[in-house]
């Protein structure tokens, strides 16, 4: 694990730099661990996590002692409680979706079984309020990004990429494939929290 | 509080959106938060109230009752009964018209009102993010807008009152990294030697420049949390330098990063301005202010 400043109010905390839920979990027990110090915000994302800190209240040889001696006693991600199951009605009738089967060597029927029929976990929100990054998707499913993104793509729409899945709360530019559309408001800034998938929830494609 | 002139994009700013990245939330606030924590002050407002950040001035408003106003950025100026520079407090009469003025040099302008807006956060902030309509006025200011205002302790005693701006010619400083071991050696020295330009598609998400081509070695990155200030380069070799309403997470290397108190002097670059890094630890800079 290595620790480098990330300017002059936060460290960059880096995993051993692969997607793997286990990697996953440990990154948002470091942002939990931060945070519970209160020091300052944390961001997890796959492998890294970004701590954040107040000059002026921490010095920064303060923080930066702190944030090596939680990446050196990383506190026990495996303990965590399992989150939520979250359903997502989905609609498998996504523009991307007969091109996905066709290379991955599949049917559409044989595609939806596959993306439908496990639990994926939520391993962290970015990109834009709301989105959550979930996995693992079957191998079997061969998505890499599209070539040229779409310049729009509309809120609601459930996607692939090779290994991960998401929902897309709002209508946003986005390179990942098409495969379904779901009812569901994953972002409602009139609710608090407003993004209804948190990191470590889990998730499942109920087909409609 | 009633406008009159709303400027190209005028939206309400407080500090910004704190605790809310891991739900991909973007932080917002001001593009340059050394120009509004002073529009604050100036005007006799608490670090944690709402400004109005004008892009594309005039912007003109009138209050109801006698206030002291500011207005800071880059090359402001104010006109009531006389023209009064940026960075100062100044007291508007009870229907007097208000109006900020900017140069060719100016980017963004920061409007404060003592008793500050009186609007309610949303999601812990007051605080306007355009791209998905957050924050209590979640879309541009327009004419005829009025926005309340809480009371004002400020009077006569408090106009004249000056803050001196940050040096916006000249260059930012920034700290190397945090991805900087991802670039050539060279690269990372360029960085830091060379002047780029600021071009014409900058806005509150960031800054992008031409110049050096800065590509990085090696596979590709694991997308990781971003803070404001973050010198990513995209595949394609030109920098951007990340503001207000970066995203949470990003995939691009970040060569460095530019620190907090010079967020403003990149912001308020012009297009066509040139932009140089100079290289600080971040020790020192943390103490800088």
């Amino acid at each position: 694990m290595t620790v480098r400043p990330f300017g002059d109010r936060a460290f960059l905390i880096e995993l051993e730099q692969r997607i793997d839920p286990a990697i996953v979990d440990l990154a948002r027990a470091i942002a939990d661990g931060w945070e519970a110090r209160g020091l300052g915000e944390a961001i997890p994302a796959y492998a890294s996590v970004v701590v954040e800190f107040d000059p002026a209240r921490t010095p920064w040889s303060a923080a930066e002692a702190a944030a090596t001696e939680l990446a050196a006693r990383p506190p026990d991600a495996t303990a965590k409680a399992p989150g939520r199951l979250i359903e997502v009605p989905t609609v498998y009738d996504g523009p991307d979706l007969a091109d996905t089967a066709e290379r991955s060597g599949l049917t559409t029927d044989e595609l939806v079984a596959l993306h439908s029929e496990r639990e994926y976990q939520a391993f962290f929100l970015g990109f834009m309020p709301g989105l959550a990054y979930c996995g693992t998707l079957d191998p079997r499913i061969d998505a890499p990004r599209l070539l040229s993104p779409r310049a729009r793509v509309p809120g609601g729409s459930v996607a692939v990429v090779t290994g991960q899945t998401i929902v897309y709360p709002a209508d946003s530019p986005g390179g990942w494939r098409l495969i379904g559309r779901t009812e569901l408001k994953v972002f409602d800034p009139t609710r608090e929290p407003a993004a209804i998938i948190r990191a470590g929830d889990r998730l499942r494609f109920a087909p409609r | 509080m009633r406008i009159l002139v709303p400027g190209v994009r005028a939206t309400i700013q407080d500090r910004g959106r704190k605790g809310h990245a891991r739900e991909g939330i973007p932080p917002s606030g001001p593009a340059d938060p050394v120009a509004l924590a002073a529009a604050l002050d100036l005007a006799g407002c608490g670090p944690d109230d709402a400004a109005i950040e004008v892009v594309g001035l005039p912007f003109a408003f009138r209050c109801d009752d006698r206030r002291v106003i500011a207005a800071t950025g880059r090359d402001v100026g104010v006109r009531t009964r006389g023209r009064v520079p940026g960075w100062t407090s100044v007291l508007a009469r009870a229907g007097e018209e208000v109006i900020v003025e900017g140069s060719a040099a100016t980017r963004f302008a920061y409007i404060a009102v003592s008793g500050g807006l009186a609007l309610t956060a949303v999601l812990g902030s007051r605080s306007t993010y355009l791209a998905t309509a957050l924050g209590p006025i979640a879309r541009p200011l327009i004419v005829g807008d009025e926005l309340p205002l809480g009371p004002s302790t400020s009077g006569v005693e408090a106009a004249g009152r000056r803050i001196e701006a940050p040096p916006y010619a000249g260059p930012a400083r920034a700290v190397a990294g945090p991805h900087d071991t991802r670039f050539d050696d060279a690269i990372v020295a360029l960085v830091f030697a060379t002047e780029f330009t600021v071009l014409p598609e900058s806005d509150r998400m960031g800054v992008r420049l031409s110049g050096a081509d800065l590509r990085a070695e090696g596979d590709d990155l694991l997308s990781c949390g971003i803070v404001a200030g973050a010198v990513q380069v995209p595949r394609g070799g030109a920098p951007i330098v990340l503001l207000a309403d970066h995203q949470t997470t990003g995939g691009y290397p970040i060569i460095a990063t530019v620190i907090h108190a010079d967020l403003g002097i990149v912001a308020q670059k012009a297009p066509g301005e040139g932009l140089r890094f100079d290289r600080v630890t971040p020790v020192v800079s943390a103490r800088s202010r």
